[in-house]
């Protein structure tokens, strides 16, 4: 009986949610005017007058996966020069500077190639070479106006200004008053024109602290690197964003700029507006500035694809910390047409205090203070992870969880969800969406993104109809081809071991 | 089509007119004045019982989202009962209301894709509530509930216990958290409730009672700010509201607590941390100042021309960018709203230049009073806080949102307003002096969290160093913290090699490892023969046990079966008289057992949480037993006598509630891959009072989902 009145209401308040996203989706549709310009890059916006202000998201369809050994590390470098400027801003004579970066690249090949000789390799030539490079450093910097691009977009008021780079794309943000549209519209067009590659090694040292602080000093970080590290072979996702320490220490402004001409070109590139932006008038004035961007060939296509797993993977860091648990499995990419049921476990396993991790680990068992599987990483733009991270309570262990995780896996493989239970998922997920909407800045994201991976934004709405067509025997079916011993990725800390021989360990590398 | 085209190439040319796209310099582009823009205030209403209601309409999303603010925090609990708020905070919603659990009330919200929460902080909690619009009258009577009548049910105070203890054993594993929290102690003092932080033993003595006392002082109308946004009517919303709220009736009136502390003494204090590569360095001394106070927007401007914007401070300029020095550094003079703050700057390094960037940090404390503000530096600042300043107003939400925090701070509602002539108004001068007034270079404590091994220069070349001790505290141990101690989570007791050998023995002789490690489940059939006051009584026991916490036990006894269920959920049991909860001391008593049974002290060993130590040798029967002495979760102990030769378990004793328990193993044989005891003997304090032969034992057994359930009455 009690169970009967529950699904009616159930069906009742679905009645009411699907009507309201019917409207929702039409509306968003009227506002958004996209225009793909003769060069190639694509422009979106996304009216939202409220308020007289814009965010916007610039996304270059380049990340991590695009590196090579010796170059790791480099999309997320050139995410950093961004911020450097061009040949227009942060300089006080573009053509002399030009001129005193070169020598600064070939003072810095000069000294690199002899710095990494193994053969006849001579300390006091590198320290001259390694001189010789600093000197010209020194005259290169002089023609700096020290970030400027920043400075110019502060001083218009533009707030949240950041980057990111992840294994597949990389992305750039802010907002700005709307009466500084056509300002930005210079920024940021200039900054992917003729960015000039300055204070390139100085940035190189900024860039080794961010990997120090992200990586090196958690244990996150350390789990982190070890378990994509470990998870794929062959494919790019291997590397880490950041990059190996090495190649941080290697890569020239050179290869920064190889780099840059070959993935930053305008059909690699997404422009999304979201706020006080009437397209009618925005767009022409947005064609001109980004239109100016030279027409390149494609590149080519990655050729690399992780080989089948054929073994169980175990990794296990001894140090104090206490345990972080990570365990991965492969998975197709996203526009795989399991993707949603994917995202549809991820919601089971992980949203919320109804979640069957949260209820199983955290409430029943206590033996995690937080336990979630997430649907793809480190990217989902080729066939990544689907990857489960846990936080152990005191005196609980890397292998307890492995034991909990693998009991829900069980449960997913061998029986139905309920009707209940992946209706109130479906309902969460098309919530989520919803709530994406409130920011401009966040729509400006999802926009650009999902156009990116789709080449059509309307796939972010469609995957919300995606996910309402999963159903309980594809997620069984699903579950049962992934989730396998031999598809399995374990990596986690163990402290039980005296912390000075974890120390001790550590010390030798 | 075609049409469309030449309309857009218009409106390309008038707007070239403006803006020509062919621009190398970008002063020369235009700037057109802002869009007028009045901002909606949210509709401010006052309730007979005082409390304050803010409704903002917003009709662009299907949305509606409240929040209920309330006066009182983690700075009204007093010291020994550091933690509370946040367990205070976790159980209020998880722990349910009189009507619903909390599981039940997850279960109704998720289903909705709404959220009803209950944060705390250090001066306040709240009630938060974020709906689709179509499900306000099912979800907000529950708001109205968890509000007014919580349960605070005991299992959710126990989770969230378990929570904070994880946090507590994890704080000194991220150098960040490390540095956010030892920095507010030098700043504020250790003693200051705004630096305080939870200890195991604080956490241990915070119980149910405290909680709803502290429910009970706070939670009344008149410490309540209300407010909503969203998709709805609002003279509809206010007549809801009123029915809800208007009958409340009035409670003692909040009041801040007098601020205390003592703040450590300027100099430098060093954290030792062997596994980073990067030092976290803070300086930080106390900051008096208000948001109400005049000199107030000079601090906005220096802050801005310090560290403002994203890359245009003084100190990402000089320490990120020219120096290459850091990744983040940032910080400045903060301002409190009701009581003192903190000067703070901080910033990353790599080991090797620790030394180096603190002597960069303090120049740029110096600086602020030595070198002159220029007046292009005066004007990106203001230029950038003024025109970004319609971000603090660019949505319905935000603005409902200030309102009700002026509210909370007793501002006036025009402060924004204030904010934006008062920034207008600053000069260099104004600056320099309040730079001179409130900036402390020579108060400054120094906090640096590394590894001095590979330091550039040792702290101590800069004066004298003070180590701080971040051992965490272990349950019942002083809280006072040793000096100059190692700064790694501390172990209370410390394996012994030989134990640990010799319980690799007994592994070896009950199975191996990796068969005791395969156990998650027994089920195990067994006579037993019982001394009852009445005579020796022969039952049968069949015994379901799920590691780590939960056990089955039926036992067939003359009068019928007994079934007693635990976990960690349910405590109950089942006899032909009925049924009847089991007192949650009994059900932590038989938790703790479990833990320490056999197969859990021999999986655990080298794992943390248990500890294996020698202690002597005594005979059992004619063997010669060495005796080790096992600590586990929750101050467990068990004795065992083991016999050195084979690795046999003889005997196993602790302290009961009736004295000692002793149980005697014997006829040890195979259950499948694994060697237990075929009988048993157990004594209290040297009387027999039970004995017992197993007739099975099976490992991993299917086990019926619902054997651990209580039964529906």
């Amino acid at each position: 009986m009690h169970r009967v009145v529950r699904r009616a209401c159930l069906l009742a308040m679905l009645v009411l949610t699907a009507n309201v996203w019917a409207q929702d989706l039409a509306s968003i549709e009227k506002r958004v005017t996209v225009k793909k310009l003769d060069n190639g890059l694509t422009l979106i916006i996304y009216e939202r007058p409220e308020a007289p202000v814009f965010s916007y998201a610039t996304v270059a369809n380049v990340g991590a996966a695009q590196e090579v050994p010796g170059i790791t590390g480099l999309a997320h470098m050139f995410e950093h020069m961004a911020f450097k400027g061009s040949d227009e801003i942060g300089t006080t004579d573009a053509a002399a500077e030009q001129a005193a970066l070169k020598k600064v690249e070939d003072a810095y090949t000069a000294y690199d190639v002899e710095r990494r000789k193994t053969v006849g390799h001579d300390d006091a030539k590198v320290a001259q070479l390694e001189k010789a490079w600093k000197d010209a450093l020194d005259a290169a910097q002089k023609f700096v106006v020290p970030n400027e691009f920043s400075k110019v977009a502060d001083q218009a008021g533009a707030v949240g200004m950041n980057a990111f780079t992840q294994a597949d794309q990389t992305v750039y943000f802010f907002s700005m008053p709307s009466n500084r549209l056509e300002l930005w519209a210079y920024l940021e067009s200039n900054r992917f024109l003729h960015p000039v590659f300055r204070e390139f090694y100085k940035e190189r040292d900024v860039v080794m602290e961010e990997r120090r602080m992200r990586t090196e000093s958690t244990p996150f970080g350390r789990v982190l690197e070890q378990f994509t590290s470990v998870a794929f072979l062959a494919h790019p996702y291997h590397n880490g964003v950041i990059g190996w320490p090495s190649d941080l220490k290697s890569f020239s402004a050179s290869d920064a700029e190889a780099f840059f001409k070959k993935y930053y070109i305008p059909s690699n590139l997404v422009v999304a507006v979201v706020g006080d932006v009437k397209a009618s008038e925005a767009l022409p004035l947005l064609e001109e500035y980004f239109g100016r961007l030279p027409k390149a060939p494609e590149p080519e296509p990655l050729r690399t694809v992780e080989p089948q797993q054929k073994a169980e993977r175990t990794v296990v860091l001894h140090e104090q910390s206490q345990p972080v648990y990570f365990e991965g499995y492969h998975r197709p990419p996203i526009t795989d047409p399991d993707n949603e049921v994917y995202d549809v476990m991820e919601e089971l396993l992980s949203d919320g205090r109804t979640s069957r991790l949260y209820r199983s680990l955290v409430r029943d068992k206590k033996i995690a203070a937080n336990a979630g599987g997430f649907s793809g990483y480190p990217g989902n733009k080729y066939p990544s992870l689907f990857t489960f991270i846990a936080f152990t309570t005191p005196g609980h262990t890397g292998p307890e969880i492995r034991a909990g995780i693998e009991e829900q896996l069980t449960r997913l493989k061998n029986e139905d969800v309920s009707p209940e239970d992946l209706q109130s998922v479906k309902t969460r997920v098309k919530a989520q969406l919803l709530r994406q909407l409130e920011s401009n800045q966040s729509l400006a994201l999802q926009l650009a993104i999902s156009q990116t991976l789709f080449g059509d934004w309307k796939e972010l709405f469609r995957s919300v109809d995606r996910v309402d067509k999963v159903t309980a025997a594809d997620i069984r079916r699903v579950a049962s081809k992934t989730f396998t011993a031999d598809n399995r990725t374990v990596v986690y800390i163990d402290n039980s071991k005296p912390a000075a021989t974890a120390t001790a360990t550590g010390a030798s590398k | 089509m075609k049409m469309l085209k030449n309309l857009s190439i218009a409106a390309a040319a008038i707007l070239a007119l403006a803006g020509n796209a062919q621009v190398t310099d970008y002063h020369k582009i235009q700037t057109p004045p802002l869009h007028n823009f009045t901002p909606a205030q949210p509709k401010r209403i006052v309730l007979g019982n005082g409390m304050v209601i803010f409704l903002q309409e917003d009709h662009e999303l299907p949305l509606i989202n409240g929040r209920a603010i309330i006066r009182g925090g983690g700075r009204d609990v007093p010291a020994s009962k550091a933690g509370l708020i946040g367990i205070y905070a976790q159980s209020w919603r998880t722990g349910g209301t009189t009507a619903k659990t909390g599981d039940e009330l997850d279960d109704f919200l998720e289903a909705r894709a709404a959220h009803i929460e209950t944060p705390g902080d250090v001066d306040s909690t709240g009630v938060t509530m974020n709906i689709l619009k179509g499900d306000f009258d099912a979800v907000f009577p529950l708001f109205v509930d968890i509000l007014q009548h919580p349960a605070f049910r005991q299992d959710k105070i126990d989770l969230a216990k378990t929570q904070t203890r994880t946090s507590i054993s994890r704080r000194n594993d991220d150098p960040d958290s490390i540095r956010v929290r030892e920095a507010n102690k030098l700043g504020y003092g250790a003693d200051s409730p705004y630096a305080r932080q939870p200890e195991y033993a604080t956490i241990a003595s915070i119980t149910r009672d405290d909680l709803v006392a502290f429910h009970d002082r706070f939670v009344h109308p008149n410490n309540i700010i209300l407010g909503f946004v969203g998709d709805f009517d609002s003279a509809a919303m206010e007549k809801k509201l009123r029915a809800a709220f208007g009958s409340w009736a009035k409670g003692p009136q909040a009041t801040k607590p007098a601020d205390t502390g003592t703040p450590a003494k300027p100099g430098y204090y060093l954290i030792n941390k062997d596994d980073v590569t990067q030092s976290n360095i803070a300086v930080v001394h106390p900051s008096h100042m208000m948001r109400n106070d005049p000199d107030y927007y000079a601090a906005v401007v220096m802050n801005e021309i310090l560290s403002g914007g994203s890359f245009s401070g003084r100190l990402m300029n000089d320490i990120r960018s020219k120096a290459g020095l850091a990744y983040g550094v940032g910080g400045g003079l903060f301002a409190g709203w009701d009581h003192p703050t903190l000067f703070n700057v901080v910033m990353g390094t790599k080991s090797g230049t620790t030394i180096e960037a603190v002597n960069m940090l303090k120049q740029e404390v110096e600086d602020l009073q030595t070198k002159p503000f220029t007046e292009d530096e005066l004007k990106r600042a203001k230029d950038a806080i003024l025109n970004g300043f319609v971000f603090t107003m660019d949505s319905k939400a935000k603005i409902l949102n200030q309102r009700m925090m002026l509210e909370f701070y007793g501002y006036p509602a025009d402060y924004w307003q204030k904010y934006q002539k008062g920034v207008e108004s600053v000069t260099t001068a104004d600056v320099a002096r309040v730079a001179k007034k409130w900036v402390h270079p020579d108060q400054l404590a120094v906090l640096v969290i590394g590894n001095p091994k590979d330091f550039d220069k040792p702290l101590t070349s800069l004066g004298s160093v003070q180590t701080v001790d971040i051992t965490i505290p272990e349950p019942g141990a002083n809280n006072a913290p040793k000096s100059a101690a190692p700064a790694a989570a501390a172990t209370p007791a410390a394996n012994t090699p030989d134990a640990i050998a010799l319980m690799k023995k007994v592994q070896q002789f009950v199975g191996g490892k990796a068969v005791i490690d395969s156990v998650k489940a027994t089920h195990q059939v067994a006579d037993l023969t019982m001394k009852t006051p009445g005579g020796d009584m022969q039952m049968e026991s069949d015994t379901t046990t799920r590691y780590p916490d939960a056990v089955r036990r039926v036992m067939k006894t003359p009068m019928g079966d007994v079934t007693m269920v635990i976990t960690s959920e349910v405590a109950f049991q089942a006899s032909p008289m009925g049924n009847r909860d089991l007192p949650s001391s009994q059900r932590d008593t038989l938790l703790r057992g479990l833990k320490m049974d056999l197969i859990s002290v021999l999986r655990n060993v080298e794992q943390p949480g248990y500890t294996y130590a020698t202690s002597g040798k005594e005979k059992v029967g004619d063997v010669d037993a060495q005796v080790v002495t096992i600590t586990g979760p929750d101050n467990g102990v068990v004795k065992w006598f083991i016999d050195p030769a084979s690795g046999r378990i003889l005997r196993a004793s602790r302290s009961g509630a009736s004295g000692t328990e002793v149980t005697d193993f014997a006829d040890w044989k195979a259950f499948g891959a694994i060697t237990l005891p075929a009988s048993f003997t157990m004594t209290v304090n040297g009387e027999k009072t039970a004995s017992g032969n197993v007739k099975s034992t099976d490992l991993n057994p299917t086990i019926d989902a619902s054997a651990f359930e209580k039964p529906k009455q």
